[in-house]
């Protein structure tokens, strides 16, 4: 039996290089299936990890609660305290201050940003991608100066990072401490953390502007305001079973929280609290599995089609290779090599289909991933790649696609008469 | 050079007969009608016997040959091969018989058109699975001693009649077989070349011991045979 299967082996891959029109031929149909499933796979791989990554990046880790309380709150340890009482993981804050304070490095003042005021356990809650230096820690909480994180563009707006100042109404020292990659962004291009500590308090929270300094001039009508409302965001990381984050609304949560607020907001009524949920991977796990099935179908059709094609080419070229099956059947080949001789030059020739394929799909990808890079800010983990699954997949469903295609000729290769392919 | 030694292992005895064909009868129905081609065949063929097989056209040469072959099944009558009787064997043991024991030798050839003179002599031993190796040095030595180690890669289409027959006689020999069968295998070459084939047909059949049934319309290959078998209406006289 194994020298029949090893017969029929090398007959299969003698016949494939001997009849090299014939192996293009039934190469192509598989050639674009198999190239399409490998995409399809990678695109939908791809598009999964971009998903969460983003979600992470500028929302939060599954599952993350922005929870907003509008009102005047008294104790905020006692409100921090009652979000982790109430289910939270980690809280942090995420306040955009009252007043919009505004960077500059010398006369160099940047007016189109974005400031939020956050805890150190904000990288508990979201993905932060550092590209230079590090993220808070407790210890900066007790810096004198205002202590910040940059995304890189903001950074490059202001040059020098070791001269930047912060301010309202007037200019103080700041320290930046790191610098996040630009897909770490938050809602503008140019983004920066601020630490809440005793030095940034009334720049987040406004207040008493009692910091010395000169006044800030030359700003745009507008800037240097931030939301007049007084409300105090946080964004709260839940487990992913609780049902809070169950809840899209967190009404639950809400409730909970509202029933307490008497401890920590002497004027916030219970409509005061809005909770929603910021990550969204998972609310985009669904459109993408469809979408993938979608396109895992129309490749499905195509290398059907391609199946299609090498059985076709299969059964004619059995018909037309009577003689030589007969030939093979008179110098001692059993029905058992045959078989396998025929049903293995399909697997061959789909394999080197699929072979084709994954060479190919991996040139586009690598195409694809330099477009990517150029016009999609993602951190280097997103990296657009033909992941190893994929390439199983693809050699996988050709070798199937083969060993469907070869069966039926290989069987009318079996019934076909030897005396009278002799005569042919 | 001797490149037929006979295959060890065979049951092989002075007094025993290679081949013992009894009765052999071989019917075909076509559209509801029988034909009787083979009616009643019995002969003996010993070891290293060279035997020509004549009758005129219809007589049922082809058949017999393809039953000695072990090709096809015989309707009735019983035929030994090396003291086996194959009407009982299965499918399986038949090709094995097929490929170690019998060389064929047919009037067209039948070369692998896409494959090397080198390649096509290796053809019977990948089906024996002989090691690629030792597959190609036999390959060569044999094509050598038919008088083509010059052509040893070419295709058949670039060979002549008769060296694309010299090419088949050698992959007759590859498995060094007991018992060669060669259907008309002159018939399609010269005077000169038919000359040449019988020539090595029947000395590399000697030196390997190998009993040779040669199915002939020509007189002068029948000649050189050591018996005739005539076939007449599907009888052996």
């Amino acid at each position: 039996m194994l020298r029949s299967l090893t017969a029929g082996v090398v007959l299969a891959f003698a016949g494939s290089r001997a009849n090299i029109a014939r192996t293009i031929l039934s190469c192509t149909g598989i050639v674009v299936g198999v190239g399409a499933l490998v995409m399809v796979v990678t695109a939908s791989d791809f598009g999964q990890r971009y998903a969460v990554t983003t979600s992470e990046v500028q929302g939060g880790l599954p599952a993350t609660l922005q929870v907003e309380v509008s009102g005047e709150v008294t104790d905020r340890a006692a409100l921090e305290a009652d979000l982790l009482r109430v289910g939270g993981r980690e809280v942090s804050l995420y306040q955009t201050p009252t007043s919009h304070p505004l960077l500059r490095t010398g006369q160099n003042v940047v007016t189109d940003m974005s400031v939020n005021g956050v805890d150190p356990d904000l990288s508990g809650i979201r993905r932060l991608d550092l590209a230079r230096g590090r993220w808070f820690t407790d210890a900066d909480t007790a810096s004198l100066a205002p202590v910040l994180v940059v995304n890189e563009s903001l950074a490059e707006r202001l040059g020098d990072l070791t001269r930047v100042q912060i301010g309202t109404e007037r200019w103080r020292d700041a320290r930046i401490v790191g610098v996040l990659s630009d897909s770490s962004q938050d809602y503008s291009a140019n983004s920066a953390y601020l630490l809440r500590s005793p030095a940034s308090e009334d720049l987040i929270f406004g207040g008493a502007e009692a910091a010395a300094g000169p006044p800030v001039d030359g700003l745009p009508p507008g800037a240097g305001f931030g939301d007049p409302m007084a409300r105090s965001t946080y964004l709260v990381l839940f487990d992913s079973e609780h049902p809070a984050a169950a809840d899209p609304f967190g009404q639950e949560f809400r409730t909970a929280l509202g029933s307490v607020a008497w401890r920590w907001g002497a004027d916030v009524p219970a409509e005061g609290i809005s909770a929603f949920r910021v990550d969204h991977a998972e609310a985009m796990r669904e459109p993408l599995r469809y979408m993938s099935w979608g396109l895992m179908g129309i490749a499905a059709v195509t290398l059907g089609t391609g199946l299609l094609g090498v059985l076709n080419v299969g059964l004619v070229t059995v018909r037309e290779r009577r003689r030589e099956l007969a030939t093979y059947r008179a110098l001692g080949a059993s029905r058992t090599t045959l078989f396998v001789a025929v049903v293995m030059e399909a697997v061959v020739v789909s394999v080197v289909a699929g072979l084709i394929a994954v060479g190919g799909s991996l040139a586009l990808t690598e195409l694809g991933a330099l477009l990517v890079e150029r016009f999609l800010p993602i951190p280097d983990s997103v990296g657009l790649y033909v992941p190893g699954g994929a390439v199983l997949v693809g050699l996988g469903s050709a070798a199937l696609v083969g060993l469907l295609a070869g069966i039926i000729p290989a069987a009318r290769a079996l019934r076909a008469s030897v005396v009278a392919g002799l005569r042919d | 050079m001797s490149v037929g030694a006979p295959s060890p292992g065979s049951p092989r005895t002075a007094a025993a007969p290679l081949l013992d064909v009894r009765g052999l009868t071989r019917h075909f129905t076509v559209s509801g009608a029988r034909i009787d081609v083979l009616r009643d065949c019995t002969f003996q063929v010993a070891r290293g016997e060279v035997v020509a097989i004549v009758g005129q056209s219809g007589s049922g040469k082809s058949t017999l040959l393809n039953l000695l072959g072990l090709l096809d099944r015989p309707s009735g009558g019983s035929y030994g091969f090396d003291g086996e009787d194959t009407t009982r064997l299965g499918e399986g043991r038949r090709s094995r018989l097929r490929g170690e024991g019998i060389g064929f030798v047919f009037q067209q050839f039948h070369l692998l058109e896409r494959r090397t003179a080198l390649a096509n002599v290796g053809v019977p031993m990948v089906l024996g699975g002989v090691p690629l190796l030792r597959r190609r040095a036999r390959a060569r030595e044999l094509l050598e001693a038919v008088g083509l180690g010059h052509r040893l890669h070419s295709r058949p289409h670039q060979l002549s009649g008769g060296e694309q027959q010299r090419v088949a006689l050698a992959r007759a020999l590859s498995r060094s077989p007991s018992l060669i069968l060669a259907d008309e295998p002159t018939g399609a070459l010269d005077a000169a070349s038919s000359a040449m084939i019988m020539d090595q047909l029947l000395e590399q059949a000697r030196i390997g011991e190998a009993a040779v049934v040669v199915v002939t319309h020509d007189p002068k290959v029948a000649e050189r045979a050591d018996r005739v078998v005539e076939l007449v209406e599907g009888r052996t006289l």
